[in-house]
């Protein structure tokens, strides 16, 4: 047991990557309590057992008990959905007694991951029209119906991952997607008289409903973390809304 | 019927390619998630139960087996959970609710919400009943361990 190679970094080596690996995981959307016991097994497998942190959807600090202990910190501004990075970082560290990576190579192995490159706005785009077009069908809708949620869907998702640059907020983002859906698959039943407006919106909406955050929210409240689970799930009511207010703008200017 | 399952199937992969999960779990993802929507359809249609209850009893079985498939998988049960659930997701009641209140038909676009509500609080229940469940599980054998590296010492 003495071999081990993390035995051999020092502990604030150990935190910096413990802090490294929690902000991945916190931007890639894990939920507050794995991020916490992913800090603490880090630590504990380093043989730190005094470690407490405290996370939120925004921060993450590590502490201690003691009066004159340390403190580390890190914001987190932006949250995406990454599962692939949940998966790695939670392999790192139920495997981190076996890690074969001295401290240097750890760090640029996480510099790494955090650079790895989502897939293309294209596949993105391509996988969001799929869903929609999905729904469409599971909702009863026919085959102008699946061709006009396809559409919907991947023009919504394209825009957004196309103003991603400019660095808009969420709810302004989400906005947009509610004004595209709801103009395209406007637009496809007033060429076509076999789309039904209903379900083709439906299926469009599907891709940017606040799933995750709702769940995660959820999950954080069964974990006792109050906080955490009331900002995710106010998160969730909030870009729901902002689609909402992009689809009636549409409907609105529309219909009227 | 089948029709449906087969495209929900599609559905709840395509959701994991968008949110990027590991390429080697996206057909036990896409097989929860038709699981998930069978069970779901059969309680409404079949035994003519109520539609939040129909979900809730498709969100039991789609966390049960997300429990399972995370422990052959040897990956976190989010992976399977989130785009799982993503067929149950009330999305025609919410939609539905806003449109009738923007034709100021006020009556009828709540009681559309009310039930888009009551479908979301069936999923979440569905979620926190299984996940509850195997969460002693899990927070025990991670106290041994923590317990477990420090007496070494």
């Amino acid at each position: 047991m003495t071999t081990e190679k993390i035995m051999t970094m020092s502990q604030e080596e150990v935190l910096n990557i413990a802090l490294t690996a929690g902000k991945i995981l916190l931007t890639s959307g894990a939920e507050t309590y794995r991020v916490e016991d992913t800090i603490i097994r880090l630590c504990a497998w380093r043989k730190m057992g005094y470690v407490k942190v405290f996370v939120t959807p925004t921060v993450i600090i590590i502490g201690d008990e003691k009066a004159h202990g340390f403190t580390c910190m890190t914001r987190v501004t932006s949250r995406t959905t990454n599962l692939s990075l949940i998966s790695a970082v939670s392999e790192m560290s139920y495997g981190f007694g076996k890690w074969s990576l001295g401290y240097k190579e750890t760090k640029s192995f996480l510099a790494e991951l955090r650079k790895r490159p989502a897939p293309s706005k294209y596949v993105t785009s391509v996988a969001a029209g799929i869903a929609s077009a999905c729904f469409a069908v599971m909702l009863g809708g026919n085959f102008a119906d699946f061709g006009a949620a396809f559409l919907t869907g991947f023009t919504a998702m394209l825009a957004v991952k196309q103003l991603a640059v400019l660095r808009i907020t969420s709810f302004w983002e989400n906005t947009l997607a509610g004004m595209i859906i709801a103009f395209v698959a406007l637009t496809c039943c007033q060429l076509n008289s076999d789309c039904t407006q209903e379900k083709i919106i439906v299926g469009g909406i599907m891709p940017f409903l606040p799933g995750v955050s709702f769940t995660n929210g959820l999950r954080d409240f069964m974990a006792g973390d109050l906080l955490s689970g009331n900002s995710r799930i106010a998160e969730a009511f909030l870009f729901a809304a902002s689609l909402a207010v992009g689809i009636a703008v549409v409907l609105r200017i529309w219909l009227a | 019927m089948l029709v449906s399952i087969f495209f929900s199937y599609i559905a709840t992969t395509a959701f994991a390619v968008l949110f990027n999960a590991p390429k080697r779990t996206l057909i036990p993802v896409g097989l929860i998630g038709a699981v998930g929507w069978s069970v779901y359809l059969l309680m409404r249609d079949y035994f003519s139960y109520s539609s939040p209850l129909s979900i809730f009893c498709g969100t039991v079985v789609l966390s049960l087996m997300s429990e399972l498939f995370a422990r052959i998988y040897k990956q976190p049960v989010t992976l399977f959970t989130i785009p799982g659930i993503v067929p149950l997701v009330p999305g025609l009641p919410i939609y539905q609710g806003m449109y009738y209140m923007i034709m100021s038909a006020y009556s009828i676009g709540i009681e559309k919400l009310i039930k888009a509500s009551m479908e979301a609080g069936a999923i979440s229940l569905g979620i926190l009943l299984v996940s509850g469940l195997f969460r002693i599980f899990k927070v025990r054998r991670d106290r041994r361990f923590v317990y477990s590296r420090i007496k070494e010492q």
